[in-house]
């Protein structure tokens, strides 16, 4: 074991643990494309990624929760909620209005989580679970428990089809997402705030950040990312279900952990989360092209978000790496985000 | 009557493929036996396990290895949202033919209008869709839940002389199988004048566990008062029959109880005299028929836009002579 942990700090392999979510993307990708003929298309990749941008919103939301050290289980009940809201208010307020609504109806949820976490305190595992049951249930509720659909079928391919030959509208908005994620976790003091308050929310407070803003913020920031999610789902199915995203939350907080998000807080990245989605992406991708029973899919998904576990705990027990403050500094912060 | 038509289907073919010059398959060679070889077909099933889905999907694959027909089989594991998702996937890999289980009457709509625009024949099969679906898929194959609904409110009026309190146990509520079974019973009682009143409705969404716990309550409410009890499926009446039991009644007092599907247990329970019928649906023939549909339809043959698998009511005087689905 001693040898093992010494092989662990040579810093070569240190580099290696620290972007093993590029690793396991790149090594997922060849797999993928040397099994399946016809994955290199780009129609493929189109669709996949299209496929791929509800978890991967869902997953931008989480992803700054997380690294705040909490959690939020409610995202899959927003997303189905939203997306009824997006349905069920077209005869009222039209389909763009309608739309609006949908993604209002995740920035109320994300208050409500934001409310009972930060004001009444409560654990964000239970306050989420809490508010993912109630939502889960108003859903089946609104519709009793009958899926509806919306006036024109056809409104909704705008989102999910592809734009002149690249990527479907959804995809352009979850890419966005990322970027835009990414550009303020690394270029900005709010940003980096994110980061302190995630690695000791006292000591933040206590150096003057209001770590509850952030918290708060944060929960307000996932619901709307999932009624994004929601909508979309919805219009390009032309339909609010209120089972839908009833297995979503699990599958993004995957993505995020993938993506070398902490559950503890005060690390991960946008970029990780990208490699994350992606991965899941390609597996799935692989493995329906292959006609391989969809079980065996969550066998390889449970496996690398082990493997990735393992080496993240060997990256930071080795000295090398260990977090310290100094990593938290702004020069440190911008070169370590990027791919942790 | 189903031999008949799949022999029709089969000759048809035959007569089209050695006549017609040009298929979609894009390896059509000048000899009519090889058209169907080597074809692609997309599968978006229900599930991969599941006691009716799993011998259809195996019969799916058997009638498919039989033409030598290729199948990519992707598994919804009953959520509609993973299934309109892998529709599309099906659509991206430009196949011969798509066979979709649809889940949801609409959700899927706007994944029909894509595979209409890539002009790649699609074959739903077992479960209904929406109005608005009509004209966007080639053919519907499977069987007529309206039509079930319909011989069950037959043998039920029958069974209880027209009169009587009577408890429904539907499906999922908004399920296209639960409207039509339900719908098609109602429609009926309508139709004879039946003086037959349904006390009660309940979703106990074709889960066995579900329909025990609702019918206890059921019990509770009408036990006394019961004459006729209808589930959406004989799985949903299996557990009626376990909540009955377990209130201490006694199999002789049974209500009459009809059930659909035509599973071995009911079979038994028919024999023993306390189950008045069940209507046998076979999965093994709904695969089937939805492969041959698809295959059909992608080497450029006429199939019509409905094709119904063939129903059997079953009571007490044929039950020996029929076999069960599943």
């Amino acid at each position: 074991m001693k040898s093992l942990r010494k092989v662990f700090e040579v810093p070569a392999v240190l580099t290696l643990i620290h972007y093993r979510v590029v690793l396991i993307l790149v090594a997922t990708v060849l797999l993928s494309v040397s099994f399946v003929p016809g994955l290199t298309e780009f129609r493929t990749l189109s669709l996949s990624l299209d496929r791929a941008a509800t978890l991967g919103l869902v997953a931008v939301g989480l992803t700054v929760v997380l690294l705040l050290g909490k959690l939020d289980l409610s995202v899959g009940s927003i997303l189905a909620l939203s997306g009824i809201a997006a349905i069920a208010l077209q005869p009222q307020l039209g389909q763009f209005g309608a739309a609006a609504a949908g993604v209002l109806v995740g920035l109320l949820a994300g208050i409500l989580n934001g409310f009972l976490v930060v004001v009444l305190q409560i654990n964000s595992l239970v306050a989420t679970l809490a508010s993912m049951i109630f939502l889960r249930a108003l859903c089946h509720f609104l519709t009793d428990s009958n899926p509806i659909s919306g006036n024109d079928p056809l409104f909704g391919l705008a989102v999910s089809r592809a734009l002149g030959g690249s990527f479907s509208l959804r995809t352009f908005i979850f890419l966005l997402a990322i970027i835009l994620l990414f550009l303020w976790l690394t270029y900005t003091v709010s940003g980096r705030h994110t980061y302190a308050v995630g690695s000791n929310e006292d000591a933040a407070t206590a150096s003057g950040i209001r770590s509850g803003a952030y918290v708060f913020g944060a929960f307000v920031f996932s619901g709307l990312m999932s009624g994004i999610a929601g909508v979309m789902q919805s219009l390009a199915t032309n339909t609010g279900s209120p089972v839908f995203g009833s297995t979503i939350a699990l599958t993004a907080i995957a993505a995020v952990v993938i993506g070398g998000t902490r559950l503890e807080g005060g690390r991960g990245s946008a970029l990780g989360t990208l490699g994350g989605v992606l991965v899941l992406a390609a597996i799935t991708t692989t493995l329906e092209y292959e006609s391989v029973a969809s079980y065996y899919q969550n066998i390889v998904t449970g496996t690398i978000l082990l493997i990735l576990i393992l080496l993240d705990r060997i990256a930071s027990d080795s000295p090398r790496s260990a977090l310290s403050l100094s990593s938290l500094l702004p020069t440190r912060a911008q070169k370590r985000s990027p791919a942790p | 009557m189903k031999s008949s038509l799949r022999f029709g289907a089969v000759a048809a073919a035959g007569a089209l493929l050695l006549t017609s010059c040009g298929g979609d398959s894009p390896d059509n060679g000048d000899n009519g036996a090889e058209a169907a070889e080597g074809l692609d077909i997309c599968y978006v099933t229900a599930a991969e396990s599941h006691a009716y889905v799993s011998p259809a999907n195996a019969a799916f694959q058997d009638a498919a290895d039989e033409l030598e027909v290729d199948v990519t089989l992707l598994s919804q594991e009953f959520e509609a949202q993973t299934g309109t998702d892998q529709l599309r996937t099906c659509i991206g890999r430009n196949p011969d033919g798509i066979v979709l289980w649809p889940l949801d009457p609409q959700a899927y709509i706007p994944g029909l209008v894509e595979a209409q625009d890539a002009g790649i024949p699609l074959v739903l099969i077992n479960s209904p869709m929406d109005e608005e679906a009509e004209g966007l898929y080639t053919s519907f194959t499977g069987p007529d839940t309206y039509e079930q609904g319909q011989l069950a409110g037959d043998v039920l009026d029958e069974e209880l002389g027209s009169e009587g309190n009577v408890v429904i146990i539907a499906g999922q509520a908004g399920n296209g199988t639960t409207i039509g079974r339900t719908d098609g019973f109602n429609d009926k009682l309508e139709e004879l004048g039946s003086d037959i009143e349904v006390v009660q409705t309940v979703n106990a969404d074709f889960d066995q566990q579900r329909a025990l716990e609702l019918s206890r309550d059921v019990l509770s409410q009408h036990g006394d008062d019961l004459q006729g009890v209808y589930a959406n499926d004989d799985t949903m009446a299996r557990g009626f029959i376990d909540a009955w039991t377990e209130s201490g009644r006694d199999l002789e007092d049974m209500p009459a109880i009809v059930g659909i599907n035509g599973q071995q247990d009911a079979f038994e329970s028919i024999e023993e005299g306390y189950y008045t019928a069940t209507i046998v649906q076979s999965p093994e023939e709904d695969g089937r028929l939805a492969l041959e549909t698809i295959v059909g339809a992608a080497t450029g043959e006429e199939v019509d836009s409905r094709i119904p698998i063939p129903l059997t009511v079953v009571t007490e005087e044929n039950v020996a002579d029929e076999e069960p689905a599943f």
